[in-house]
């Protein structure tokens, strides 16, 4: 089987969605169920980028696992991290795909700064939002712009996500390649 | 506990080759899908540490294989010749593990027929015409397979209760999976029966989950310090009840230190040994999720906090 490996219940919950999306319009096998299975979130980036967090899924690897992708953010480069920003995160996540040397095929995707940044882009009501962000000062509270995220999902519950908008077709991409050889 | 067993090496058993696992602990819970080997893992366990000697090696095969075929033997004439035969449909046996070294093999050389046994360090080669068993068997390990135990074999095991003085907790157990039911006696010789508004029925007339209940409990007395083997641990157990028997397990296999072993196709089987296991703060449990890869079995062994965290997350851990 194949494994996504994210950073927490925020990610692994958009990516169940997004799975959904994919099964709905037949680009992953119509026989994949309980997509929470395919999904482990490590909670939280730092545990994500550690090879010491992995000894669980390692006892899969080759036996049970045999695909594995790592979503996760980037954050922001003037964060005090060693793995801030694109390209900081990049680095990170090849040294530890090297780390680990799981001799199966290994493959990533990083959003650019976080999810809910990642999502306000897509959406089509964007100037709107960001007039709403900048009005009620909302990144001066919270600069992953998780408060925005979550009035626009209480808005439009119904909506939360257009996987049509162009920015998802990189990580569908992957998404379907992960599963294009799956046979459950 | 240095009793236990450990680890395994299955060079040859059945649908198993060249097969390893290791990190075993008291309670170990099996899943995987059907015709994975779950229940002949659980052989290759219980042939393994049951022969310390040829009558008992050949004894417990000899069971495996009454156990297997059982409605087939229905009205059929049991001798060592039709033993004999089953034995040698195997043809080979090779296991080894932190216990103990069992192998057996048919060898024909130019029509002369012979067994070979190797237990432990001691390697013996016997004509098949001077072979001869005494049936032996030892006590404290127990299979109780998917038909559960049959009324003798439960008085057996409800004999360790009494020895123990623990008739008393196996009311109580039994009150609380039923609360009509008020005693539980073998009368009449080998009929358990149950005591329900003031008088005994017969404990067949009541559901199966019940025999089964009562037999796991009597069984984990009944193998104090040695090993209990459990076929589809929840069959005929509504799930609310599963909680209950984890609890009972994880205390009693403690307390009579006993090595059990257990399989099952449930989810809630599976999630509810994990939500006991962490309510009580049990580490000494495992969960062995077997699979094939390139036709080949492999095993995953996941130690107790991980056993929790993969339930917390939903994946799947009923094999591949």
């Amino acid at each position: 089987m194949v494994k996504i490996i994210c950073e927490g219940d925020d990610d692994k919950s958009f990516i169940r969605q997004l799975l959904q999306h994919l099964k709905k319009e037949e680009v992953i096998p119509s026989n994949i169920v309980n997509f929470d299975s395919y999904i482990q979130s490590m909670k939280g980036k730092s545990n994500l980028l550690d090879s010491e967090k992995y000894l669980t899924i390692e006892k899969q690897i080759g036996k049970k696992i045999d695909k594995v992708l790592f979503i996760f953010d980037c954050d922001y480069i003037e964060d005090d991290n060693r793995c801030g920003g694109l390209e900081k995160s990049k680095e990170c996540i090849e040294n530890l795909i090297k780390q680990l040397d799981w001799s199966i095929e290994v493959d990533y995707y990083i959003f650019n700064k976080n999810l809910d940044y990642f999502i306000i882009d897509t959406l089509d009501k964007k100037d709107n939002f960001e007039d709403c962000e900048s009005c009620f000062r909302l990144k001066e509270l919270n600069k992953n712009r998780k408060i925005l995220t979550c009035i626009y999902k209480t808005l439009y519950p119904k909506k939360p996500y257009d996987f049509s908008h162009k920015n998802f077709n990189d990580i569908k991409k992957k998404l379907v390649n992960l599963f294009k050889v799956e046979s459950l | 506990m240095d009793n236990y067993l450990k680890s395994i090496n299955i060079k040859d058993f059945k649908c198993f080759k060249n097969f390893e696992a290791n990190g075993f602990k008291r309670v170990n819970l099996i899943g995987g899908k059907n015709n994975v080997g779950k229940t002949a893992f659980m052989e290759a366990c219980y042939t393994n540490i049951s022969s310390t000697n040829i009558d008992k090696m050949w004894t417990v095969i000899s069971s495996i294989k009454f156990r297997r075929n059982n409605l087939e033997y229905l009205g059929e004439v049991f001798n060592l010749d039709t033993m004999k035969k089953d034995f040698e449909s195997l043809a080979v046996i090779n296991i080894s593990s932190n216990l103990n070294i069992s192998e057996f093999r048919l060898l024909n050389n130019n029509g002369k027929k012979e067994y070979k046994f190797k237990i432990n360090n001691k390697e013996i080669i016997i004509n098949i015409n001077d072979f001869s068993y005494n049936i032996e068997r030892d006590k404290k390990i127990q299979f109780i397979d998917n038909f559960g135990l049959t009324n003798s074999e439960l008085k057996d095991m409800f004999e360790a209760v009494q020895k123990k003085d623990k008739e008393e907790v196996l009311y109580s157990y039994i009150n609380e999976f039923d609360s009509n039911i008020v005693n539980f006696k073998i009368i009449g010789g080998d009929k358990p029966q149950c005591k329900v508004d003031g008088e005994y029925r017969d404990i067949n007339e009541f559901g199966d989950g019940l025999k089964h209940y009562i037999s796991i409990i009597c069984s984990l007395y009944a193998c104090a310090n040695g090993y209990l083997f459990i076929d589809e641990i929840d069959n005929g157990i509504h799930w609310t009840q599963l909680d209950k028997i984890w609890e009972i397990i994880l205390k009693i296999s403690k307390e009579q230190n006993v090595q059990l072993f257990a399989t099952t196709h449930s989810k809630e089987c599976i999630e509810s040994y994990g939500r006991i296991s962490k309510k009580f703060e049990e580490k000494d449990i495992s969960f062995i999720e077997l699979g094939q890869k390139n036709k080949k079995i492999e095993s995953i062994i996941y130690e107790s906090d991980e056993v929790i965290e993969q339930i917390y997350q939903n994946q799947e851990i009923r094999g591949w």
